[in-house]
């Protein structure tokens, strides 16, 4: 109740860390989101429609890297961008540049594998019906994804949940360093870590109504009409 | 004109398809009749590119319009439904208005029940101009009524564009009524091949009697 009270308190105070450290989540989620999503939805699009040879390996291979440790990918993406390491030299290490290369490497999978299986499971009946009506490659495409638009949507929305949850990744190449790279996650873990359990649980508060705003607004934006 | 040569589908060991000859005049009504698993949504999709041949060839004429044997209703409303092909809002009142539909007009497509879908399938195929009609089963799921405005929408249609049909059915009436030529398939082979009422009266081989007797009462 206490947090309740404290993460009420903290939004209303609009306390400039706190709104920094908003910022930051949200700007890093947004940005591991859309481009985890425009490399993830067209692959998943094309496994799904198209049967290959080593399809199926490559599904399994999918499947794996869907549940790739954070961090292990942190640990991955911190080993390449170390100063030694090979691209030491563009000095990304502890930006928020980097916590999005990790997060993407991390989401990518994700939405490869959620998409292609969704994509799989309803567009043969709208391939053959659109093709069927002599419909162009385009219109056809355009059709499967606004037929399947609302299990597209919540892969989008596990994707930015992986995003603005994980910890693992970001805090190896984030650093969780202050007024920089400090994401909710990585603030919830210090302060808990400090032992200031209700503000790190009125930080878990927040972060919750913050997902819960996005979830509320992409159902707002792709709206499925109800059947009458 | 269709000529169809050596034309055949396989999987695996089976073949499932093989038509060493098979011509279609232009402007002709063929109805495909056989049993489950005789080859005639095969021989459709390959007409429609829909399915790759195991070899042999086929000549027709470049705009082919096919119906799928399964009906898919896709989002939004009747008409939405229809004018996805990019066609007129009012042809597609106009086919709805033909197929018995208009009062569903604004309904859901997903809300429909079988036989209402399967003939908005057919609204949706009838609303583009082609050179090659190719329905799959397109009375299956209708009831007497239902199927009576299908065939007559069908016939309206050839005869407003000059089109060729080719289709598949369970059904005599359709054959009967919309066909002015029958084959019979077994096994993706032609068992029977020439005008409907003839072969359903006095089918030439031991097995399509056998087949034909099971479509009389
Ligand atoms: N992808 C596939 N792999 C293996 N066999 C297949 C495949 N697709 C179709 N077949 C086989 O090809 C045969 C012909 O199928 P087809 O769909 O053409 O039959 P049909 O005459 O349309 O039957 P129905 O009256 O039930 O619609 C069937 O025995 C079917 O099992
Ligand atoms: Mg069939």
């Amino acid at each position: 109740m206490e947090s309740f009270q404290q993460a009420f308190d903290l939004l209303i105070s609009l306390d400039k860390e706190l709104l920094q450290i908003i910022g930051v989540t949200l700007r890093m989620s947004f940005f591991s989101t859309t481009i985890s999503c425009l490399l993830g939805l067209p692959l998943g699009a094309l496994i799904g429609t198209r049967s290959f040879r080593g399809k199926s390996f490559l599904k399994k291979l999918i499947h794996t890297l869907m549940g790739l440790p954070p961090v292990v990918a942190g640990l991955f993406v911190y080993v390449l961008f170390t100063h030694y390491g090979p691209f030491g030299s563009l000095n990304l290490l502890f930006t928020v540049k980097v916590m999005v290369i990790a997060q993407v490497i991390l989401i990518t999978p994700i939405v490869i594998g959620l998409s292609s299986s969704f994509i799989e499971g309803t567009s043969k009946p709208v391939i053959d019906t659109a093709r069927g009506l002599g419909l162009s490659k385009a219109k056809t495409v355009g059709l499967c994804l606004s037929e399947g638009r609302s299990s597209l949507l919540s892969v989008v929305l596990s994707a930015f949940g992986r995003s603005i949850a994980e910890v693992g990744a970001v805090s190896i190449v984030g650093g969780n360093i202050q007024w920089k790279t400090r994401v909710m996650t990585t603030a919830i873990m210090l302060e808990t870590n400090k032992g200031k359990f209700s503000f790190a649980l009125a930080l878990g508060i927040i972060l919750l109504l913050i997902g819960f705003a996005v979830n509320a607004l992409a159902s707002f934006i792709v709206k499925e009409p109800a059947d009458d | 004109m269709i000529e169809i040569r050596d034309l055949k589908k396989c999987y695996g060991e089976r073949t499932v398809l093989d038509l060493p000859e098979l011509t279609v005049g232009d402007g002709e009504a063929l109805a495909f009749a056989g049993p489950n698993g005789s080859g005639k949504t095969t021989l459709l999709r390959l007409l429609a590119e829909l399915l790759k041949s195991s070899g042999g060839t086929v000549k027709k004429p470049d705009k082919a319009l096919y119906m799928p044997q399964q009906s898919y209703a896709f989002k939004g409303d009747l008409v939405r439904n229809i004018t996805v092909t990019g066609c007129e809002k009012s042809e597609a009142k106009r086919l709805l208005e033909k197929l018995e539909l208009s009062h569903l007009a604004e309904k859901k497509a997903a809300s429909l029940s079988g036989g209402e879908l399967q003939r908005l399938s057919l609204c949706r195929v009838l609303s583009v101009p082609c050179e090659l009609l190719l329905l799959d089963e397109p009375t299956s799921a209708c009831d007497a009524k239902g199927a009576a405005l299908v065939i007559e929408a069908i016939k309206a249609y050839q005869k407003e564009t000059g089109c060729t049909v080719l289709m598949s059915t369970h059904s005599p009436v359709l054959a009967a009524k919309a066909a002015d030529r029958l084959i019979i398939l077994n096994g993706g082979r032609i068992e029977a091949d020439g005008e409907p009422k003839r072969i359903l009266m006095n089918p030439e081989n031991e097995w399509a009697e056998h087949f034909i007797a099971g479509w009389k009462i």
